[in-house]
């Protein structure tokens, strides 16, 4: 195969992973958090790609497919959410939406 | 009916008669009368004497006079663990019945007079019978459970009677503390029983006293020192004597039959029955009469100060008692038997003398207020005088029979001997002084305002010393006082020794000679009237005065602090230990745990709590971290 | 109906009436009538058992055996030995007190109350015919429900912490002894107590024990016992003491004694040790109390410690004892709760300080106290005392020092129960004492005075009890046969 090797892929796959869970971590408003998730999601199809070219089949290829679905839907209820959280004039903060603590 | 028949019909009738006053008495409640309650109770101990002379009738008539035990049920069973409802009839507990339910039929009826107008004239009888009943098991039980059946329970009726003004303070202390005492002894008693199943797993007289012979000395010995305990305990010889002045804060015809004729006694029934047991323990039967020795003396020297008549009385038995256990701890049992029988006389008769003085005044005890009264009582004087006489020992009067055996059978045994000799000397000297100080300061002369005064409130014009219920039997004790020593003595004739002789023999060495008999009766008599001459001189005609030694006075006053040590040895570090666990264990620790084992649960909960912090960052994070560590250990283990 | 179904009848019969009680809609006087009822005719039916049963024979009497779990050898098996016939009657004659009071003294919520009681019979009972490990736990806890409520909601101001104290102490042992019984069960095969075999293991022991420890109770896992004695209604803690303490005593000798012996032997000297502990321990708590019930329940500690000094002495002597002493002990002390009860209703107070004089116009109230309460202290002669002479002769045989320890705590029960007696019958009238506080009135006699005079009669014969109580009136061999 020509092109760049796997492991050049694998490390933008990880940073965009790493730069997408940062953001999860420290961001505080809610539509970023869910931003930063798609990131890491397209970090690891990244990975499942360059994956699918070293090994040869299609395996990675169709599981990146599946994120893609599962990353779509996920984001419509995440915003479903965030409109939901608007509509009740409640702050878009993580760390004020902490009614769950112990 | 056949000549055992006969024992053994006596010997149940006797014990069971007052029990059935006691139903009797108890079912009918308040709808008999008190009277009623009281002829009841007399008649059922009048009952149980016919029983016992029946039984004696019937065991004089059998040649060697040898002892049976008749068994009606199985009271208590373990395994090859046997003890019957059984009784037995011997020459030892046959003499026994016969002072009991005599003497006691008479303090009964005596008690009639006595009690009338109490409102709980009823219960008194009741419990009376009771005391009857148990004392009668006590010296009928045929094996060694059933006597420590009836000692427990005479302990119990004691406990009831001295207790009976229940509304008095001082009345129910002294009923504890008469119980606790002898529930001591009761402990240390079934110790000793213990130790005798351990090793012949019976504890039947034949068996027990068999195993005694076969056991290790050390083993006996702490068999006999347990029986030892329960008797010390029981006849309140030094060092568990403290109870019986307190006690009489019953009623006088109580004081009379439990603490002065019967219960007390019980002690020195015990050695005798059980001797062959202390006979294989010598040191501890020497200990015995040991004790008895130094009570005599000690209980004596009491008996000088004390200013109610009923305590100098008490303090005279307990005196008379350390005579008693001096005999049956040498080995002279028929001598120690015989005293009991004429002390149960005299002290009974001097008791219930007291008693009829007691209820002429209206129920003053002391002492110094009752000068001259002899000059309005004088069948009461007599009669107080013929127990006085008896009970320092002057011939012909009963004491003198038997205490001089007693005193007479220490001469054989060594140097110890020698120190019981002289204290049974000494002791008829205190005896005649502290009897003839009461004597002195109480009977005669001209009666004092008070005395007029409270007996004339009392009596009326005229009116007799008493009712016929009381005087009657103090009489007959009088009689008996005088003559009831007549039945033996020793240089000359010994009918009590004969009888006794197949259940308790006297040991060789307890046995004196004739002239050891004469020397020692020469010297008490002596010694007892020179007693009487410096009492009379003393009190009677107030021509010398004591010299005043305040510490001898305090140390005789407060009966030689051993109530004050007891307090301090017993009494308080066992309450301070209770109080102390109770406050600073029980409290903090024990019913704290429950609940603190329930918060440090609650406290671990509130820990692992903070994990929950509601932000999303922190179960993400928790999530990443938990991931990257299983495909970390992953990788590892791969 | 057979004979053998008869135990079965004893179990369910309660259980069935509580259902009854629960479901129909009954007034107050008709299931307190009913429950009364169905308490006598249990008395009625062990008496039929008494009479039946034969003490020569060794083996379980009246059996009665159904597969539940079989492929786990789990079985409903029930049935009596000599032993367990005395505390099964012991529990019905308590029970049939205990409902008796509570009709005379009438409870609220009564349908509730009669249900509960029923239940708890009929669960007690069960306890002591089991003879199956898992029917024994099941039935062991089913002890415990009735218990809380009947605390938790009819008892005095503390109750609720108290329930909430007895139901997690319990608990925590029963859930060790259940974690003893599955692995005992697996390990063996079979969780049948006639079949089963024994087993060395300590743990298992352990296990077992930590839960009649705290049931029984002894020293120091007593911490439940002072609040829910004072706490629960007096007719509750009649059974609890009388009964259910009885209970782990009882499982000490069904199941750990025969099924333990190597490690029976092993920590003899320190149950022994907390035995002994228990009965100095509780005397001198009951001597210092300052209320009627708190020297009763601390007495109850120390004559737990006492059958188990009998128990574990490992003598026939002592094994005996125990026996007489649990079911005198258990007479002697719903007799005193009982009196308890009817001396708090009349003066508000169980407080010693505050009550005196009582028996000046009540001669029925001071007469049964007297009575009962010298038969507590174990006077010679009475029942008690057999008991307490046999479990200490038998404590002797194995070391001079039980013995020793025993006789002491003689003294001390004399000093704690006379004070009792004292601080409530004599000297003067207490504060509380009014004149509106009668004597004992005849509902509440005929509840008492049976106890009395059935432990008057044992007193004059409790060679019926302690020679009948083991097959052949050899104890230690019954023990070491596992009771077959």
């Amino acid at each position: 195969m020509s092109g760049p090797g796997v492991v050049w892929y694998l490390g933008i796959a990880a940073f965009l992973f790493g730069t997408g869970a940062l953001g999860v971590l420290v961001r505080r408003n809610v539509l970023i958090v869910l931003l930063s998730l798609e990131i890491m999601l397209n970090g690891g199809n990244l990975a499942l790609i360059a994956f699918s070219r070293q090994a040869g089949n299609g395996d990675g290829q169709i599981f990146a497919l599946s994120v893609m679905a599962v990353a779509a839907a996920e984001v419509c209820v995440g915003l479903g959410l965030v409109v939901a959280l608007h509509r009740r004039r409640l702050a878009l903060d993580v760390d004020t939406l902490s009614e769950l603590r112990g | 009916m056949t000549r055992v028949d006969s024992m053994a019909a006596g010997a149940w009738l006797c014990l069971f008669a007052p029990l059935a006053g006691t139903v009797l008495i108890l079912a009918g409640g308040s709808r008999i009368s008190r009277r009623l309650a009281g002829w009841v109770a007399t008649s059922s101990v009048a009952v149980a004497f016919a029983g016992a002379v029946w039984a004696f009738v019937a065991l004089h008539g059998q040649s060697g006079h040898a002892g049976t035990v008749w068994t009606a049920w199985t009271w208590l069973q373990s395994g090859s663990f046997n003890v019957g409802m059984s009784v037995l009839v011997d020459p030892l507990s046959s003499l026994m019945m016969l002072i009991v339910s005599g003497v006691g039929a008479l303090i009964v009826l005596y008690s009639i007079g006595y009690m009338d107008g109490d409102d709980e004239e009823r219960r008194y009888f009741a419990y009376i019978s009771f005391f009857v009943f148990s004392m009668l098991m006590l010296v009928e039980g045929g094996n060694l459970l059933l006597l420590l059946v009836g000692w427990g329970l005479v302990g119990l009726s004691s406990y009831l009677l001295i207790g009976f003004w229940h509304e008095r303070p001082t009345a129910v202390a002294a009923a504890k503390k008469a119980f606790v005492m002898n529930a001591f002894g009761d402990a240390t008693l079934a110790l000793g029983l213990f130790v005798l199943i351990a090793h012949s797993g019976s504890l039947s007289f034949a068996t027990s006293f068999a195993t005694a012979g076969q056991l290790s000395s050390t083993t006996v010995s702490l068999v006999a020192l347990g029986l030892l305990g329960g008797a010390a305990a029981k006849s309140a010889q030094i060092p568990l004597h403290t109870w019986l002045p307190d006690a009489m804060e019953g009623p006088t015809p109580v004081s009379a039959l439990i603490h002065a004729a019967t219960m007390v006694t019980a002690g020195v029934y015990l050695i005798a029955r059980t001797h062959p047991i202390f006979e294989q323990a010598r040191t501890v039967e020497l200990i015995a009469a040991g004790a008895g020795a130094l009570t005599l003396v000690v209980a004596g020297l009491v008996a000088l100060v004390q200013t109610d008549i009923k305590r100098v009385i008490a303090y005279s038995t307990m005196s008379q008692i350390g005579y008693m256990f001096l005999g049956a701890g040498v080995g002279a049992y028929s001598a120690g038997m015989f005293h009991l029988m004429t002390h149960a006389f005299f002290k009974a008769l001097l008791f219930m003398g007291a008693g009829v003085v007691i209820h002429a005044l209206a129920g003053e005890q002391d002492i110094r207020k009752m000068r001259g009264i002899g000059k309005l009582m004088p069948f009461t004087k007599w009669c107080f005088l013929a127990g006085a006489l008896a009970l320092v020992g002057v011939p012909p009067f009963s004491g003198f029979f038997s205490k001089d055996s007693i005193v007479a059978a220490t001469m054989n045994l060594g140097w110890y001997g020698w120190v019981f000799w002289a204290c049974g000397v000494a002791g008829a000297f205190l005896t005649g002084l502290y009897t003839f100080r009461l004597w002195f300061l109480v009977f005669p002369g001209e009666p004092s305002d008070e005395v007029r005064e409270h007996h004339h409130a009392h009596h009326g014009e005229g009116g007799k010393e008493g009712p016929w219920t009381m005087l009657v039997p103090v009489g007959i004790l009088a009689v008996l006082a005088t003559v009831g020593g007549w039945l033996q003595w020793a240089p000359k004739w010994h009918y009590l020794t004969t009888w006794l002789e197949p259940a308790a023999r006297t040991l060789a060495i307890a046995e004196p000679t004739t002239r050891q008999e004469y020397f020692t009766s020469v010297a008490t008599v002596v010694a007892g009237l020179v007693g009487i001459a410096v009492a009379w001189a003393l009190y009677g005609r107030e021509r010398v005065t004591i010299p005043s030694v305040p510490s001898l006075r305090h140390a005789l006053e407060h009966k030689f602090y051993f109530d004050e040590l007891y307090d301090a040895l017993f009494y308080r570090p066992a309450s301070a230990m209770a109080t102390w666990w109770g406050r600073d264990f029980e409290e903090p620790v024990v019913l704290a745990t429950g609940p603190e084992l329930g918060q440090t649960a609650l406290d671990i909960g509130g820990l692992v709590r903070r994990l929950q912090t509601g932000l999303l960052r922190t179960y993400v994070f928790f999530v990443a971290a938990g991931t990257a560590v299983i495909a970390l250990v992953f990788l590892l283990t791969k | 109906m057979t004979i053998n179904s008869v135990t079965s009848l004893l179990v369910w019969l309660p259980i069935g009436a509580a259902l009854v009680v629960w479901l129909l809609p009954l007034s107050r006087y008709a299931t307190g009538s009913l429950a009364v009822l169905v308490s006598l005719v249990e008395v009625g039916f062990w008496i039929e058992q008494a009479a039946r049963f034969d003490f020569g024979h060794s083996g379980l009497q009246f059996a009665q055996r159904g597969s539940w779990f079989s492929d786990l050898h789990v079985s409903y098996h029930v049935g009596e030995y000599a032993f367990s016939l005395w505390l099964v009657g012991l529990t019905v004659v308590a029970m049939a007190a205990a409902i008796g009071y509570g009709f005379w003294v009438g409870r609220d919520r009564s349908r509730a109350y009669f249900g509960l009681m029923l239940l708890l019979t009929g669960a007690t009972v069960g306890v002591f015919v089991s003879q199956d490990l898992l029917l024994f736990y099941a039935f062991f806890e089913a002890m415990l429900i009735p218990l809380y409520i009947l605390i938790g909601v009819w008892g005095g101001a503390g109750r609720l912490g108290a329930t909430v104290k007895f139901l997690i102490y319990t608990m925590t042992g029963s859930l060790l002894m259940l974690a003893a019984i599955i692995v005992y069960g697996l390990q063996a095969g079979t969780f049948d107590l006639v079949d089963g075999p024994t087993s060395a293991s300590r743990w298992l022991f352990l296990g077992f024990m930590f839960a009649f420890v705290i049931k029984a109770p002894l020293f120091p896992f007593h911490g439940w016992l002072p609040d829910a004695y004072r706490e629960a209604p007096p007719e509750v803690s009649a059974v609890l003491s009388g009964v259910i303490a009885k209970a782990g005593l009882y499982g000490m000798l069904r199941i750990v004694l025969p099924k333990f012996p190597d490690p029976s032997s092993y920590y003899r000297t320190a149950i022994l040790a907390l035995a002994a502990a228990s009965l100095v321990y509780g005397s001198l708590l009951a001597f210092r109390s300052p209320d009627f019930r708190g020297v009763v329940a601390y007495s109850s500690l120390a004559q737990s410690g006492l059958i188990a000094l009998g128990l574990f002495s490992g003598t026939n002597l002592g094994l005996d004892g125990a026996v007489l002493q649990m079911v005198a002990h258990g007479l002697v002390s719903v007799s005193l709760f009982l009196i308890a009860g009817a001396v708090e209703r009349r003066t508000t107070t169980g407080e010693l300080a505050l009550l005196g004089g009582m028996a000046r116009g009540r001669p029925a109230l001071a007469t049964l106290l007297m009575v009962v309460g010298v038969i507590s202290l174990a006077v010679p002669g009475s029942a008690s005392f057999a008991g307490e002479f046999l479990v200490l002769a038998g404590a002797f045989q194995r070391a001079w020092w039980w013995a020793a320890i025993g006789a002491g705590a003689i003294v001390l029960a004399a000093m704690y129960m006379l004070r009792l007696i004292s601080a409530v019958l004599h000297e003067a009238r207490g504060s509380v004492v009014t004149d509106d506080a009668l004597d004992l009135r005849a509902g509440e006699l005929a509840l008492v005075v049976p106890l009395a005079a059935v432990l008057l009669a044992l007193s004059a014969f409790p060679a019926g009890i302690s020679h009948h109580s083991f097959a052949g009136d050899q104890p230690t061999s019954a023990v070491q046969g596992q009771f077959r």
